[in-house]
């Protein structure tokens, strides 16, 4: 199963949702498989904290559905996370774990997730996220993703994937800042609030 | 910490427009967590380290709520990565209200390493910070580091030490 492939399944699902990602290929992936989310995507570049962010986001926004597209690598860094949701027990927020068993933005050494004895969906569901499943075929993890985003409980998805990236994807030219901004502009006007505002001119 | 420091902090914390409050719990802010818990104006969300509620206020700044990471000193040095991505990388701010373990008066040897470390990491990371120790300074001190944190879009720290947490 390609991530690309899930991508352009997931993104098709999704229209005011909001979405925090992972750093690597996959960043360049989601932007091209998903462009109509591009101001509604933030990638963050640190390994954990990607479903932390995404779930801070969605405590924030009760009323809004928030997707955290976390990786193998990241959610292995802190497991406790899934503790946190299993307690807390967002009712918006839909996690997918893209597990391609390694560390594919450094050339591909392995994760914890390659032995094959490491199950990222049973840690999630013996951290009282009960909603969590582990998809091979693109069928089972489009299921998981119309069911995961109507859910009422934290849900999460490990997509087992494969360890390519999709050739030919335009690369951002962003940084982390601009896309921020980006992503804050889009949260302002999609919400009609104000986050970063003008400076009082005392 | 008395009771009167209790309320100092969650006067603070209102008047800083904060509702979301992040903390792995200590023994020096002990009271501080139940009142916090149990105030309908205030979401509390207990986290497995330091960095994952660092992560999470990083979320909750996106959304446009306003929220606090509150914890030991020691949590600092288990959050530095997150910080400094989210800080230096992205302009992404975290609040933090931080016990001063290892300050002068500590009775602990185990928290020596917290009072050592905790001034020379803020410092790393260029975080502007305050060390109050004196419970009429809080409220305003709170307030102030949130303020900078909101124009500079960079984190801010409050150190709570000396008779407040003693």
């Amino acid at each position: 199963m390609k991530r690309f492939d899930c991508m352009t399944k997931l993104a098709a699902r999704l229209s005011d949702e909001l979405v925090i990602l992972s750093l690597g290929a996959s960043v360049d992936e989601w932007y091209n498989a998903a462009p109509h989310m591009r101001q509604a995507s933030l990638f963050q570049q640190q390994l954990g904290c990607v479903t932390p962010q995404a779930f801070g986001l969605a405590a924030g926004l009760p009323d809004r559905q928030i997707v955290s597209l976390d990786t193998d690598g990241g959610l292995l860094f802190n497991l406790g996370i899934l503790a946190t949701l299993g307690n807390e027990q967002p009712k918006n927020l839909f996690v997918v774990v893209w597990d391609n068993e390694q560390y594919q933005s450094i050339g591909g050494p392995k994760t914890h997730t390659a032995s094959g004895r490491v199950d990222l969906a049973g840690i999630a569901r013996a951290s009282g996220v009960d909603h969590a499943y582990t998809a091979t075929t693109l069928e089972e993890f489009d299921a998981h993703c119309e069911a995961g985003l109507k859910s009422d409980t934290p849900y999460v998805v490990v997509a087992k994937v494969s360890g390519t990236v999709q050739p030919e994807i335009k690369r951002k030219h962003s940084d982390g800042r601009e896309d921020k901004y980006i992503f804050v502009r889009h949260v302002e006007k999609t919400e009609g609030i104000t986050i970063m505002g003008p400076s009082e001119h005392n | 910490m008395k009771q009167s420091s209790v309320d100092a902090v969650i006067r603070g914390l209102k008047r800083a427009g904060v509702s979301i409050v992040c903390y792995l719990p200590d023994s020096l802010f002990k009271e501080l967590y139940p009142a916090l818990d149990a105030d309908p104006d205030i979401r509390t969300i207990q986290v497995t380290n330091e960095g994952e509620g660092a992560a999470i206020c990083g979320g909750v700044f996106l959304s446009g709520k306003r929220a606090a990471l509150v914890m030991e000193n020691s949590g600092l040095r288990a959050s530095v990565e997150p910080l400094a991505r989210m800080g230096l990388g992205a302009g992404i701010p975290v609040f933090m209200l931080l016990s001063y373990r290892g300050d002068m008066g500590e009775n602990n040897w185990w928290a020596v390493p917290h009072g050592i470390t905790m001034e020379p990491v803020l410092q790393a990371l260029r975080i502007p910070y305050a060390v109050e120790r004196e419970e009429d300074r809080i409220e305003q001190a709170i307030v102030d580091a949130y303020e900078l944190a909101y124009s500079s879009y960079y984190h801010t720290a409050v150190a709570l030490s000396g008779s407040i947490v003693r």
